[in-house]
Formats: structure tokens, sequence, C-alpha cells
């Protein structure tokens, strides 16, 4: 019974939620900082509009950073993954820049783009360019050489190579990547949205904390977990789709 | 050495990496007619294999020339198709995408290539499997791809680097068989490196036997017995014995 055992996944929300309306049955806060779970539920009916509102925009913003990051970083990365030179010449670069929070140049976001989308999805940008790169590169390095030996044997042309063997070969990697970039985007727009931008979830988690709305803040967070949930498994399904090929071979090589 | 549809004159391959240089090669001369069949046979580690791929242009020679239908090589040539021990097949490629790969890489257009490849895949008695791809395949088959790929530009030779290296004793037996009766039929050089004696035995017309470190050509077998050949009778036993005792102590069988 697969799906029955996928379920159980579900089991540790069940038991959070549990001793989430225990703590309330108890008292152990009072009612205005720890809401009972029946009326975080109730906000989302009361606040339902709000909460799509702001849910819309967020994604949007994460679409769009995640989007630009990956028409850049995929084809600047199979260029680096495949020609040494280009490697050489951006690989401390990469590492250096990398290394910098994507959280750490929110002021700087503000400064240049003051407040509003840009500097967000300048920084979603940001938090997701680097882990596509560094994946795409990472796949295109791991192709076996005997495959570009065929190539270069059959005299493929280098545009052939690039789209028929590079592109596959990394294709896997770069799912890894998209996963990766997606939930650093993720985070990286709630943060944001704190800060720099008026609308969009954290901004709606932020403003309910100033209107003193706790359950607004629980129901908040409860849709930002599962859209993230929800994120990662749309491209985990996407890549065994596409990567149909490679499952086998995984398999095999246990 | 002239005449030949494929010749090494004085061809020697040095590796310089870290450390002292390594000889692989040593004055290799050798030609082959044109239809031939001829077997490079040696120890792992002599070099033939260095050869083979210096033949089909994937390796520069350090010294002498090496020369294809009569033009010195200078890369991979059109009169060439290479078959590798670990098949080279692209794992996200079905077996006809596969299968039209060389030509795909010599811009064949895409009827022509669909009606050869429809050709070498019942040649190679894959038709059923056109559609798989490459990990739903066992060894023998996806040496069979290898094979019909190598085979759809109309090679006028076809350089096979231990292509049966890989398969069990059965497998490798039909194999040899099929790719004798392929020759036979589509009239081609074959240059076929092995390290076995019973391979070489069976298959050649010629055998060059190799001596490692540095790889010297040490000697030149005729074949001279009737197909099909028993590898239980005395003729092809006697051959065996003496090759054996060409290669060394260290034996060459299985």
């Amino acid at each position: 019974m697969p799906r029955l055992s996928r379920l159980a996944g579900l089991l540790p929300i069940v038991a959070l939620v549990a001793a989430w309306q225990l703590a309330v049955s108890l008292q152990l806060y009072p009612p205005v900082l720890l809401p009972a779970p029946a009326k975080v539920a109730d906000s989302f009916v009361r606040w339902g509009p709000t909460i799509l509102a702001n849910a819309g925009a967020s994604v949007l913003r994460v679409v769009i950073g995640v989007g630009l990051a990956f028409a850049v970083a995929v084809p600047a990365g199979l260029l680096i993954g495949r020609y040494p030179a280009l490697d050489r010449l951006t690989d401390w670069s990469i590492q250096a820049f990398r290394s910098v929070p994507p959280i750490s140049l929110i002021p700087l976001a503000m400064l240049f783009f003051g407040i509003g989308d840009t500097p967000a999805i300048v920084l979603i940008f940001l938090s997701a360019l680097w882990p596509l790169l560094l994946n795409t590169i990472f796949g295109v390095r791991g192709i076996e050489r005997t495959l570009l030996k065929v190539a270069r044997a059959a005299r493929a042309s280098e545009a052939l190579v690039l789209r028929d063997i590079i592109l596959p070969a990394a294709l896997p990697a770069i799912f890894t990547g998209l996963r990766l970039a997606i939930g650093g985007g993720w985070l990286t727009v709630v943060t944001a949205e704190m800060i720099a931008v008026k609308s969009g979830l954290g901004y709606m988690i932020l403003n309910a904390q100033m209107t003193f709305r706790t359950e607004l803040i629980f129901a908040g967070i409860i849709v930002i977990g599962a859209i993230g949930l929800v994120a990662d498994q749309s491209v985990s399904r996407l890549r065994a789709r596409v990567c149909r090929w490679q499952e086998g071979l995984l398999a095999e090589r246990e | 050495m002239s005449g030949g549809f494929i010749t090494c004159a004085g061809v020697g391959k040095t590796y310089t990496g870290k450390g002292r240089p390594v000889e692989a090669l040593q004055g290799i001369s050798l030609a082959c007619a044109e239809g031939e069949f001829v077997c490079l046979l040696g120890l792992s580690g002599c070099g033939k294999s260095t050869l083979l791929q210096m033949i089909a242009g994937l390796e520069q020679p350090t010294t002498g020339r090496i020369t294809v239908a009569g033009q010195v090589l200078d890369g991979p040539s059109s009169e060439t198709s290479i078959v590798f021990q670990d098949h080279g097949l692209f794992p996200w490629m079905t077996v006809r995408a596969n299968v039209e790969f060389n030509m795909k890489a010599r811009r064949v257009p895409p009827a022509a290539r669909r009606a050869r490849a429809d050709d070498m895949l019942a040649l190679t008695g894959l038709t059923a499997f056109v559609g798989s791809y490459p990990h739903e395949l066992s060894g023998g088959m996806r040496q069979r791809v290898g094979i019909a790929r190598a085979l759809t530009t109309h090679p006028r030779a076809l350089l096979m680097d231990e292509p049966f290296g890989a398969l069990d004793a059965q497998t490798r037996g039909h194999l040899q068989a099929e790719l004798l009766s392929i020759w036979a039929s589509q009239r081609t050089t074959v240059l076929f490196v092995t390290h076995s004696i019973e391979e070489a035995v069976f298959l050649a017309d010629r055998i060059l036997v190799f001596t490692p470190r540095p790889g010297r050509l040490a000697a030149e077998v005729m074949v001279d017995m009737p197909r099909p050949r028993l590898p239980t009778s005395p003729e092809f036993a006697a051959v065996a014995k003496g090759l054996r005792a060409m290669l060394g102590s260290e034996g060459g069988s299985e």
C-alpha cells in the first residue's frame, strides 16, 4: 500500500497540532499569544482574500526571480562546465559571491531599488543564482568521458554537443539546483518582504504582529510551509518525469 | 608501408603528465587492407586501445603517421566509426535516437536518417527495441545498438575497442557470430582490439600481437581457416597455443 504509507508523512504534523491544542487547553500561554488551532483555522476564512493576495504576490516574486536566475545560470553553467578556460576565469568569483547571504544585501538593495518588487526580485535572483549555477557546472563535469568521445568521433558540432549531450547529461543536477534555488528564493522572499516590500506573506505576518492578530501570524506561517512543500514536491515530480531515463540507471548502480 | 586502407608508420605515443613520461606505444608500423578483419591482440596495458583511439582520430600520435583512405589523419575520419567497450550510448536517448546520432552529427536529413536507422536496427535485430532506453537493455543488446550506430554512416572501417569485453561468455559468442555475418554483408574493414586469444582466433583474418611496456608489435599471425571456426577443432587449438606462447607466461585467455 504505497499510497497509505505516504500518508505517514502527515503524522508528525498531526502530532504537532495535537500538542498545540494541548498547550492551549492547559493555558500555558495567554490566548492572545497562542491562539487555538480552531481560531487559526477560522482566520483562514476571515482573512482568506488577504492571505490569498499576499501569497500570490510572494509566489509571483519567487517565480520571476528564480526564472531569471534559471535563464542566466543554466546557459552560463553549461559553458563554464564545458570550457576549462571559463571555469578558471570565474571559479574564485563564484565561490566568493555565493558565500554572501542574500539577506545581507537587503540594505544595499533598498538603497539602490527603493521599496517594492524590484529589490525583492533582485534578492531572490541572487539567492537562486548560485545553487543553479554550481549544480549545472557540477552536472556537466560529471558526464561520462566515452559519451564525449562518441560525439568527437562522429564529428558533432559544438552546438549539437551542448544541446544533445551536455544539457541532458546535466539535467538531473540542474533539477537539484532548481530545488535548492526555489527553497532559497522562498526563504529570501519572506525575509525581504518583512523589510523592503509592502505586500506578500512576509509583510502580512509582520503587519499582523503589529496589530496583534496572532492567529494571522500562525496562518501565514502555515501557508509559507505549505507552499514550500508543494513547490518542492512539484519540482521533484517534474524531475522524475523529465529524467525518467535516469531512474532506472540509479537503481541499476545500487 | 604503402598501400592499405589504414596504415601506421612508426607510430609512437608518450604520455607526459606529472612525473616521468610514460611510453605507451613504440614504433608501430602496420597496414590494413580494405575488407580485412584484423585483431589487435595483447594483454592489458600494451597500448592496443591507445593505437585504436589514435586511428579513430581521438588521440594524437607523438611520433609517426597514420593514414586512413590515403589521407594523413588529423582528427576523426569520416571513413571510420568506432565502437567502445562501455558502449557509449546516451542514456537519455531512445535506441532510435542513439542509432541516429552519428547521422544527425553529419546533418543527414531526418527522413534519410530514419530509413537508414531502420535498416541497421533490422540488421542487428533491434527493431523491437527502438523505443527503449539503454538502461532497459541487456549488455549484449546495448552493444548491438553501439554497432548499429557505428554502421549508419557507411563506414569503410569499423574500429572496435574490446566491444565484447564486458559481456558474459554466451552473449559474447552470439555477438561474435553476428559481427562476422555483418562484416560479410557490409563488406567493411574491421580493426578489433581484444585481450582474448580465443576471440581473436575466432574472428580475425590476421592477428597483430602486442607486447607491453612500451607497447610494441611483436608478431603477425595469419589465420587461414574457413569460417565458421570451431574453437574445439585441433587447428584452432594450434593457432591459440602459438599465440599464447607469444603473449608470454601470463597467458592471455579469459
